[in-house]
């Protein structure tokens, strides 16, 4: 199945949020009052509402000019997806595109994944039953694989005016953002393509002016070595050690029976210890 | 014909002798100790293995085998500190023996593994706890601190680094992993195995029969007949075959 990339070059984003409003929109997102935060910015980061957020960032170059540099920030939909290793009912999963998607029907509402996720794009949303009773759920962007499904393009990308945002084979997209840096450079001489190996490369590929700290993100994000040391070795050590002590007193169980089968012991001459 | 009989007697008489081997603060400890450990067990258990998600609706839902897990967690910090308060002499005592390692603890294994499977075995002379029980308790000791530490971050992440609540999860994992692998051993012992069951209700009630204690930790019976707190039992009947 061929693999898809949301392309997103930062450079030709005017920052008109219109992906913000599409994702609202096509998702039934409800809206989240905000506090003003002295810059144009909306929300500081994804929440379990707001699957992506505009960026709004005041950069001063090393010429000492100043830069005004947006960033549409949502899920990355990581190769190596630390969220889909943590998450302890399988509730997280890669789709056949390539998206990283939550089984809202299985989610436990733990949080593992928010606390995992290299970019801090999960969120936990509390919801009440008609009992009253809370529970929570993560919530993340889909990559709006309903849409891919029917043969559309994320709602994000359908909207971008500007060719900010493309959507489409991973080669050709990969390959897109690396003749567009070439281009750029001038301009910026810092761009690069980010599609961090860390994580196995994401379905989520940036053109970015300015290094990735610059726009907040981890310049070597990976999947964190605890949750490989978790997931890879402790549980599965965990599990074979219980089953072995286990086995050991089954083992000890049934020899009892076989090689001490008058029962010396407590009742005929008091106790173990005369043996 | 009769003397017989008197010497029957005489040995159920001392068979009925208890003594005192747990203060009321241990039995409490043990026992919340015990309670709470598998009630985290369990109510964690289904976000250990998928199999067990059953658990779930049984616990009233994610949510609230949460919140069972948080109440227990409190509950399994308890112990430690009723034990502190109401005997720290035996506590302190506990610690000594913990640290205190001689030839007689090694030899306690290998007939130690002897017992376990059935054979022929001899007891090795061991004072108020024997060797497997100090390894018990050190491995229950360690793997409390990992569980409890590392529950903290889990609990409350906005209070801590985001790597120490990663890691948290991996401690937590450990933690319990290697506490069930050896509380599994620790049960087995006390309630199936025959040679030590006096040992459960000992802990349930904090007596002993005083013939099992003198067998299994001789040094620390002498030592409180020495002290004249417990009877003498030299019925040459019990050194039958010895």
């Amino acid at each position: 199945m061929t693999k898809y990339v949301k392309y997103v070059d930062v450079t030709k984003c005017d920052g008109c949020r219109a992906c913000m409003v599409a994702c609202k929109n096509w998702n039934d997102l409800p809206a989240e009052p905000t506090e003003f935060l002295g810059s144009v910015q909306s929300h500081v980061k994804t929440t379990a509402d707001t699957w992506n957020v505009l960026q709004y960032i005041e950069h001063e170059n090393g010429k000492g000019d100043l830069e005004y540099l947006f960033r549409h920030s949502s899920c990355f939909h990581c190769t190596d997806a630390a969220c889909e290793k943590v998450c302890p009912e399988n509730a997280i999963s890669y789709t056949k595109y390539g998206s990283v998607v939550i089984d809202q029907d299985k989610c436990v509402g733990c949080g593992y994944c928010v606390q995992n996720c290299p970019f801090e794009v999960i969120s936990l949303k509390e919801y009440k039953d008609k009992n009253g009773k809370e529970y929570r759920k993560a919530h993340k962007c889909t990559m709006c694989t309903d849409r891919i499904d029917e043969g559309l393009q994320p709602a994000c990308v359908t909207t971008c005016h500007t060719g900010a945002m493309e959507f489409g084979n991973r080669e050709v997209m990969i390959q897109k953002a690396e003749k567009r840096v070439k281009e750029i450079q001038g301009r910026y001489p810092n761009a690069m393509v980010y599609n961090p190996e860390g994580v196995g490369g994401t379905h989520t590929v940036y053109v970015l002016a300015e290094k990735p700290s610059v726009y907040g993100l981890p310049e070597n994000p990976k999947v964190p070595t605890s949750a490989v040391a978790w997931k890879d070795y402790a549980q599965p050590i965990g599990k074979m050690m219980l089953g072995a002590t286990t086995m050991a007193l089954v083992g000890a169980f049934v020899t009892n029976k076989l090689f001490n089968k008058e029962g010396k012991g407590l009742d005929e001459n008091g106790g173990g210890s005369d043996e | 014909m009769k003397m017989e009989v008197e010497a029957m007697s005489k040995q159920q008489h001392k068979h009925d002798v208890q003594v005192k081997r747990f203060s009321k603060a241990f039995v409490w400890a043990h026992a919340i100790n015990a309670i709470s450990f598998f009630a985290l067990y369990i109510t964690a258990l289904p976000m250990y293995t998928e199999f067990f998600d059953w658990l779930y609706p049984v616990l009233g839902g994610p949510a609230n085998a949460r919140l069972l897990h948080r109440i227990f967690a409190v509950a399994f910090v308890s112990p430690t500190i009723i034990y502190l308060i109401f005997d720290f002499k035996g506590f302190m005592n506990w610690m000594k023996e913990l640290v205190t390692w001689k030839k007689r603890d090694l030899q306690f294994f290998t007939e130690f593994v002897k017992e376990l499977f059935g054979f022929k075995f001899k007891h090795v002379r061991q004072t108020f706890f024997n060797a497997g029980e100090k390894i018990n308790s050190i491995i229950q000791i360690l793997t409390a601190m990992l569980i409890i530490g590392s529950g903290f971050p889990m609990w409350f992440p906005q209070f801590f680094p985001r790597a120490v609540v990663q890691w948290g999860y991996f401690f937590h994992n450990v933690g319990f992993g290697l506490a069930i692998a050896v509380v599994v051993g620790h049960i087995y012992l006390s309630v199936i195995h025959k040679h030590s069951r006096p040992g459960y209700s000992g802990v349930v009630t904090g007596k002993v029969p005083a013939w099992w204690a003198k067998s299994h930790y001789p040094d620390w019976y002498d030592e409180e007949v020495k002290k004249g707190n417990f009877p003498k039992l030299d019925d040459p009947k019990h050194k039958k075959g010895a």
